[in-house]
């Protein structure tokens, strides 16, 4: 029975599963999709270290297999944070760039889908739901800062200067201004984020592309009035493109030893990757009524960054951004990924060299504006308003701009944990006094960790008549109905009565069996 | 005796040497270091597929820089000890990294990639790898090409178009436009007026050491010169640094074909 219901989760999307399918509607969504996640490829790529053509890949061959598997109408591909981690991931161990570099990406990329597949298997995905909104926060505006950080070597020409921390970098930068920036570079990568920034108070959607082609003009006029070798402007180069980019996982011995050293690494990514798909999996759910199924679609991040290795792509994930212009567009299945990824491989073989001349300082402007996007002051302010959620934000935060991506990501995961079982042992508890006997009303999940709260009040409350209020408790466990039946033992039945009121029929019997001879009555509340 | 000295020294000799490049593409792990110096030579004999994002016609380095850049007076590339260096055009100490970078830009008419680019790093590291043996600061033996003697009389491209079309257009094409395997020699694919090949003496001493493949140095100093000032006078892509406008406008129009 078990084995069927993955069996289900394996099988590929086809339109009869949808209800309603409209192709001209879903086709147009992919196309946009299309525009939008070439330059994500390309600038992400660069931010994985890797040469642009692998971006485009990613874009086709991720995105493709991740909505291919899934179920819903969510994007998939290359992911800002999975990006960078890659990058810092692959560093320690060959050149950025470099062939071995690239063998070592496509290792991590299986490796990482190989374990959301472990994950699927032990029906994780529901336990990324535990993610607090706060971290969720802290960490995409962690990582656009860092995005914003990075942009600064490329838009102002510095060879990039990987100083652990920030600061260091703007310090070097104020001090030596006059030799390290590069005044045509500068012009180039500016305009772009100026345009960028005034395009996305008109047409929020398609600021980077307009941008983009913007900083392209920009970089023709210069290129045109004073030509590379003087400028030493870097451009993008030329594209090497292949319709069938087969690539495959080395497995040797020495790429196994450094396939174990990444391994803590390819758990965060996985990890974080998975994080993101299920919180735009969430929100899709209770937005829409698409057919979701959670883990389907942990399912299909985790074969598509499998099959990333052999289609020399590098592992990605669901995107908010592209997801949600899916979403405006009206696309409401797989159908619209799919197509997306056939119309990048359209896009490109066409349009592709004129990719050639494309500066590099406006792909550096795009990861600024990216990174802005990313730090969203309407959501830090609503975390104002509580003192956990903020104190997770700015930890979570702080730690990833202080002590890595990676660190910040995992103290991120522990916090919300504790943030999630604090929350839930809090009782929520509202005390109405009668005139012989009180009432007490219990809202939250009543466990071990929480149930101190209740029996204490109990106790302050022996003498006293008791109508006990269960009805909207959800979840309890077996110490509850103990502590209850320690206090009844201890009361004086004679002059006080204890009521229990109780919603479900299962609860009902629970406390029967349980409390069985005891001076108490049972209410039974229905709906 | 002396043969066993010169087994010993031999022998010696060898475990001296470092791994032959071709023995490492053989390996199926290698170190960054030399997976890196790989990388190089395949950029060097590939440069169409290895080099592809910073090429714009299709030569491959090794075809000026004969035999993957080890043969010499074919502007070998074992040069490592000779850089830094100084140069007037900018007034800096220049790596190996900028002229590296220039051939792409020049003798490969492409884009000048930046000095930290994985291919430019790879060809630095190659170039280390194959300069073992030289003394740094000395220049090795049969460095860039031989200068010819002055033979006193002016180049003369009329006689270059004879000896062209006797000599090099069965390999090279009759408008120098190459066959597969064999380089174009002008054209919009090969090397720029801004190459170290469109110097017309430069060109010579390469074409006189090197040229007609098979039957080097049988050309007389004065042929060499004269069908190199033929080769050069033909149609290529522009300079960068003088036709800019121009410059951009070819290499956008050459991306439409
Ligand atoms: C069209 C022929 C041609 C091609 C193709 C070519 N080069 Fe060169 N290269 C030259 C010439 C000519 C010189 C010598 C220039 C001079 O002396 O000023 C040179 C010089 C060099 C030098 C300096 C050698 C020295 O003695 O200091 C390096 C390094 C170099 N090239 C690397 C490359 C690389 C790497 C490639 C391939 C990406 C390449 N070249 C492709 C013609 C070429
Ligand atoms: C047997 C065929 C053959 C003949 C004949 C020949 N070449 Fe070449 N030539 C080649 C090949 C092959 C290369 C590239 C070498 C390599 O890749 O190892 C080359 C390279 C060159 C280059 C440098 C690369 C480039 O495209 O600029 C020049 C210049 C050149 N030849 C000139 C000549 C001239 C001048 C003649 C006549 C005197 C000539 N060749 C005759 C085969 C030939």
């Amino acid at each position: 029975m078990r084995y069927l219901r993955l069996l289900s989760e394996i099988i590929p999307w086809r339109p009869s599963l949808a209800g309603k399918l409209n192709p001209s509607t879903e086709a147009f969504a992919a196309l946009i999709a299309a525009l939008l996640v070439i330059p994500q490829g390309i600038t992400f790529a660069y931010l994985a270290g890797l040469p642009p053509e692998y971006g485009i890949y990613t874009a086709i061959f991720v995105t493709l297999f991740a909505s291919l598997f899934g179920s819903s109408s969510m994007l998939g591909g290359p992911n800002t944070a999975v990006a960078i981690l890659i990058g810092i991931t692959v560093a320690p161990f060959a050149g950025r760039g470099s062939p071995l570099y690239i063998d070592y990406v496509i290792l991590l990329s299986l490796m990482v889908g190989l374990i959301q597949l472990l994950i699927w298997l032990a029906r994780g995905g529901k336990y990324f739901q535990y993610l607090s909104p706060a971290a969720i926060t802290g960490i995409t505006t962690g990582v656009g800062i860092i995005l914003i950080l990075s942009s600064l070597d490329g838009i102002m020409g510095l060879s990039p200067s990987s100083t652990l921390f920030f600061f260091e970098k703007l310090y070097f930068m104020a001090a030596d201004w006059r030799t390290l920036i590069n005044p045509h570079s500068l012009a180039i990568g500016a305009t772009t984020v100026f345009v960028g920034m005034v395009a996305k108070t008109r047409f929020p959607r398609f600021a980077i592309l307009i941008a983009m082609a913007a900083g392209y003009l920009v970089g023709l006029v210069v290129l045109g009035i004073y030509t590379q070798v003087e400028t030493e402007v870097e451009l993008l180069g030329h594209i090497p493109f292949q319709a069938l980019p087969l690539s495959y996982p080395k497995l040797d011995l020495e790429y196994l030893l450094v396939g174990l050293a990444m391994l803590p690494n390819a758990i965060t990514i996985a990890l974080i990757g998975l994080a993101q798909s299920m919180v735009i999996v969430k929100s899709l759910r209770s937005d829409t009524d698409q057919a979701i199924n959670v883990d389907k679609e942990v399912f299909a991040q985790g074969i598509a960054n499998s099959l990333a290795a052999f289609f020399s792509s590098f592992a990605g994930s669901g995107s908010f951004n592209r997801t949600a212009v899916n979403l405006s567009l009206g696309a409401s299945t797989p159908l619209a990924g799919i197509l997306s990824a056939f119309a990048v491989f359209i896009l490109i073989a066409i349009f592709g060299p004129l990719l050639s001349f494309m500066p590099m300082p406006v792909i550096a402007g795009t990861l600024m504006l990216v990174g802005i996007g990313m730090i969203k002051p309407s959501e830090i302010a609503r975390l104002f308003s509580w003192t956990g959620e903020l104190l997770v934000f700015v930890t979570t935060l702080f730690s990833i701009i202080f002590l890595g991506l990676q660190t910040g990501l995992i103290i991120a995961f522990i916090l919300s944990v504790i943030l999630f079982v604090l929350s839930a042992s809090k009782l929520e508890i509202n005390i109405t006094k009668g005139e012989e006997s009180v009432e007490i009303r219990v809202e939250g999940h009543l466990f071990y960790a929480s149930i101190d709260q209740l029996s204490s009040l109990l106790k302050r409350h022996r003498y006293d008549s008791v109508l006990l209020d269960l009805s909207v408790v959800s979840y309890m466990d077996l110490s509850a109905t103990e502590a209850i039946a320690r206090d009844l033992q201890k009361r004086d039945s004679d002059e006080t009565s204890f009521v229990i009121v109780l919603k479900s029929q299962r609860l009902l019997d629970h406390f029967e069996q349980r409390l069985e001879g005891m001076p108490v009555q049972f209410i039974q509340q229905n709906e | 005796m002396i043969l066993l000295l010169g087994l010993f020294a031999g022998g010696h000799l060898n475990a001296d040497t470092p791994i032959a490049v071709e023995d490492l593409l053989k390996r199926s792990y290698l170190d960054d270091y030399h997976s890196n110096v790989v990388f190089g030579y395949r950029i060097v004999t590939e440069t169409e597929r290895y080099g592809a994002r910073y090429s714009g016609n299709r030569l491959r380095c090794t075809n000026c820089h004969l035999g993957a850049g080890r043969r010499p007076d074919a502007i070998p590339l074992n040069v490592a000890g000779m850089y830094p260096k100084w140069r007037s055009k900018n007034g800096r100490r220049n790596g190996i990294g900028l002229r590296i970078r220039e051939c792409f830009v020049y003798s490969l008419d492409g884009i000048m990639p930046p000095e930290d680019s994985p291919e430019v790093l790879a060809v630095a590291a190659y170039i280390s790898y194959i300069s073992h043996g030289e003394m740094i600061g000395e220049t090795p033996e049969g460095r860039g090409v031989p200068t010819l003697p002055d033979t006193g009389y002016d180049p003369n491209p009329a006689n270059g178009k004879a000896i062209y079309d006797t000599k090099c257009g069965a390999c090279h094409g009759v408008n120098g436009q190459g066959i597969p395997g064999i380089p174009p020699l002008w054209g919009m694919e090969s090397y720029n007026k801004g190459a170290g090949m469109a110097n017309t003496k430069k060109a010579a001493g390469f074409i006189w050491a090197n040229m007609p493949l098979g039957q080097e140095r049988s050309l007389s100093h004065q042929d060499a010169l004269d069908v190199s000032a033929y080769i050069n006078m033909q149609i290529r892509p522009g300079d960068p640094r003088s036709s800019k406008l121009l410059k951009l406008f070819e290499s956008v129009s050459g991306l439409v074909d």
